[in-house]
């Protein structure tokens, strides 16, 4: 290839500066989030006492599995620790995914660590719920170009609070952990039930991103 | 038949006893290190939250017999070695089953727990689960030793081998066993450090480095009952010490319910007390590795231990 | 120039040894143009007769006009603080570069790096195919040509954006009148 062929294929190239509006709307391919009141866990009518009762214990008593993803695993020892001090709501990490109720995702994923995350989520016990962390969880963040990162976590894993932010403070972290207990006391946070009556749109997107699929059946191991 | 009657109405009473002091006690340790940090904590109820939480998650995996048994089996083991324990002198209820010798069946039996807990993490497969069990057995070896030369001790001194007659005799005497033989109380305070498993001899369940160790693979129902198990484990090492040197609790000349809650009170604040001991050991310990721990255990407590040896057979008239 | 007697003193000894252009960049730093035979006996007579004992980096860069690939090599002698680039050129089209991890160990990592991001091939290099990348089936990313905004709207789906987002340029013209200079014209969203 000689160089002036190479230097019109260069120029045709636009490597730097905004998507077009026309390029952005081809790319926003059935967009529409899946969990938004089909989750419900129990309806408000048939709500019984055994189910409030549970409902005032897991909002109080979050185990919380931090997948340090990004820059955002700076801001939990932070939050955990003396100066905001989470735990008064009951928070506290747990270590395994077997002992979590949420999965907090604190940044960008990229494609390899994506696959990690789903059979961490897929470990969880229900009721499990999934924080997301950052603008990079909502629509890309700084990341929006990048080959390797996703842009919407919501296309891949039920989401069930949304901090935004570039990073979110601790005090942002801390308002994203009171409304996800107001959504488990009514009954809201459902996530891990649209995962199950949705599995088979959130494979499509897994697999389309995940080229190598190699997941166990079960997680019996 | 009316005895059989109150022992076994005492036993459950009891095993309510000690399941809520147990949590009561993981809520307030909590709390105090919450306070030692500055921070607010989380409320003293929380253990029962999380307790509650944990028994309503629903669990679709399964690892085999052993894995459904583990939890089971940390219950039984805490139950049965309760049932053991004069929790107050004389009293009704709270005296239990006393025999000749129990002293030996309980060293044994506190063991059992962990046991079972040792055979569910071998089935789970998991490698940090079989890691946190040879961990946990070698810190075993480590604490026995101190702790059964203590015990020993103290067999020798009084030649009993009976909880309540340790109980008799201190409440004749009038001396606690802490000042007749200061070193066996020395030796098994520093074994006790190891027994409740806080910093800096929290190398079984290390979250960090061993996700959280034997329980590794256990959630939900699994984990709440072994939460439970190790709530009324604490509150049993707890009352066996404040038994065998801090005079017991119940011994009082006060009649029917009034001498039984003033026992109950006792028995709280001297539980408490000593229960601090680990705890403010843990807030301000960072984390032995596994040959440190051992190490340390075999070397003061241990020379503590064959020292209250000394004094024991000292005061017992051996030397004579 | 009596100030740059060191820098001068191995640029003028490389240059009497090997088939070289260099220049001195600034105070402690010389850069040298070696052809791409030459590079590892360059980094070895460096290494073993003049002390620069320490890789600090290796560095690419993706010459699309002109159909290259540039290697650079950046070695420090911890004795007298100085820094020497190599740069060499290797062609863009089948571009094989020789493996240098027997000079220095952590080299490997490195090339096992633009192995995967530039598609450079190393012969002899020991390690997996695979390195930071998973599944990669495109053209190597890190290439000029590699359009990586349009492989992550093909593949990535984006989230349309508020109502009331703002281009700030815009905003801020509005508000000031100013007029937006050329340069910015061009990434305007209109």
């Amino acid at each position: 290839m000689d160089n002036n062929k190479n230097i019109e294929q260069v120029s045709k190239i636009k490597t730097i500066g905004i998507p077009t509006q026309e390029e952005i709307k081809q790319a926003q391919i059935d967009f529409s989030p899946r969990c938004t009141s089909a989750g419900r866990v129990n309806d408000k009518e048939t709500q019984k006492m055994v189910e409030y009762i549970m409902n005032f214990a897991r909002k109080h008593s979050l185990f919380v599995l931090a997948y340090g993803t990004g820059c955002g695993a700076i801001e939990i020892p932070a939050t955990m620790t003396s100066r905001y001090d989470a735990e008064r709501f009951g928070m506290r990490g747990a270590a395994t995914p077997r002992q979590a109720d949420v999965l907090l995702i604190t940044g960008y994923l990229s494609t390899k660590t994506l696959k990690r995350v789903i059979r961490v989520y897929e470990q969880m016990q229900d009721p499990k719920y999934v924080i997301a962390f950052g603008s990079c969880t909502i629509n890309g963040g700084m990341y929006f170009d990048s080959y390797n990162t996703i842009n919407a976590l919501d296309r891949y894993l039920p989401v069930d609070v949304y901090i935004a932010g570039c990073m979110p403070r601790p005090e942002s972290v801390i308002n994203g952990i009171v409304k996800l207990q107001g959504l488990i006391q009514n009954g809201n946070a459902g996530g891990g039930k649209c995962y199950k009556d949705n599995l088979d749109w959130y494979r499509e997107n897994q697999q389309k991103v995940i080229k190598n699929w190699d997941f166990p059946d079960d997680y019996n191991w | 038949m009316e005895g059989i009657l109150f022992k076994i109405f005492g036993a459950f009473i009891t095993a309510l006893l000690a399941f809520t002091v147990g949590m009561l006690f993981g809520g307030l340790r909590r709390k105090v290190i919450a306070r030692a940090q500055n921070r607010v904590g989380p409320p003293v109820y929380q253990n029962f939250l999380d307790l509650l939480k944990l028994q309503s998650k629903t669990t679709n995996i399964a690892h085999g017999f052993m894995g459904h048994m583990a939890p089971v089996w940390i219950i039984i083991a805490a139950m049965t070695t309760l049932m053991f324990i004069p929790v107050l002198q004389g009293d009704l209820w709270f005296e239990n089953l006393t025999m000749k010798g129990d002293l030996i069946f309980l060293l044994y039996m506190m063991v059992f727990g962990n046991l079972g807990m040792a055979l569910g993490a071998g089935q789970s497969g998991n490698p940090n689960s079989v890691l946190g069990v040879s961990r946990g057995l070698s810190q075993l070896v480590g604490f026995e030793i101190p702790y059964f030369l203590a015990i020993t001790a103290l067999m020798l001194q009084f030649q009993t081998t009976t909880i309540a007659e340790f109980l008799n005799i201190q409440a004749e005497t009038g001396v606690w066993i802490v000042l007749q033989n200061p070193f066996a109380f020395i030796a098994a305070v520093l074994a006790s450090l190891g027994m409740f498993m806080y910093a800096p001899f929290n190398i079984v369940g290390a979250p960090a480095e061993l996700a959280s160790g034997p329980r590794a693979e256990f959630g939900g129902k699994y984990l709440g009952t072994m939460m439970t198990g190790g709530a009324v484990f604490a509150f049993i090492k707890l009352v066996l010490m404040v038994d065998l040197f801090l005079g017991g609790a119940g011994n009082n000349n006060l009649e029917g319910i009034a001498g039984t809650a003033v026992g109950l009170l006792e028995l709280l604040l001297k539980t408490f007390l000593f229960y601090m001991i680990p705890v403010f050991v843990a807030i301000v310990s960072p984390r032995y590795r596994t040959e440190q721990a051992i190490r340390f255990f075999w070397k003061w407590p241990t020379f503590f231990g064959i020292l209250a040896i000394v004094w024991a057979l000292y005061k017992n008239g051996t030397f004579n | 120039m009596s100030k740059l007697k060191k820098e001068n003193k191995i640029l003028d000894k490389l240059k009497n040894v090997f088939d070289i252009t260099g220049e001195i960049k600034y105070k402690k730093r010389v850069s040298i143009k070696a052809d791409k035979k030459n590079v590892s006996s360059i980094l070895l007579f460096l290494k073993n007769q003049k002390g620069y004992i320490h890789l600090n980096h290796i560095s690419c860069v993706d010459w699309i006009e002109e159909n290259k690939f540039e290697l650079i090599y950046i070695v420090w002698n911890p004795n007298n603080k100085l820094t020497v680039l190599v740069h060499t050129r290797i062609d863009r089209e089948n571009p094989v570069m020789e493996n240098i991890d027997t000079i220095w160990d952590q080299a490997n990592t490195y090339e096992r790096e633009f192995r995967e991001m530039y598609g450079i091939e190393f012969p002899g290099l020991v390690g997996r195919k695979e390195f930071i990348l998973e599944d990669w089936d495109n053209i190597p990313p890190m290439r000029r040509d590699f359009d990586s905004q349009k492989y992550a709207l093909e593949n990535f789906a984006t989230r349309p954006g508020r109502e009331d987002a703002q281009d700030v340029r815009e905003a801020i013209q509005k508000r000031s009148g100013e007029e937006l200079p050329d340069f910015a014209k061009k990434y305007s969203r209109d």
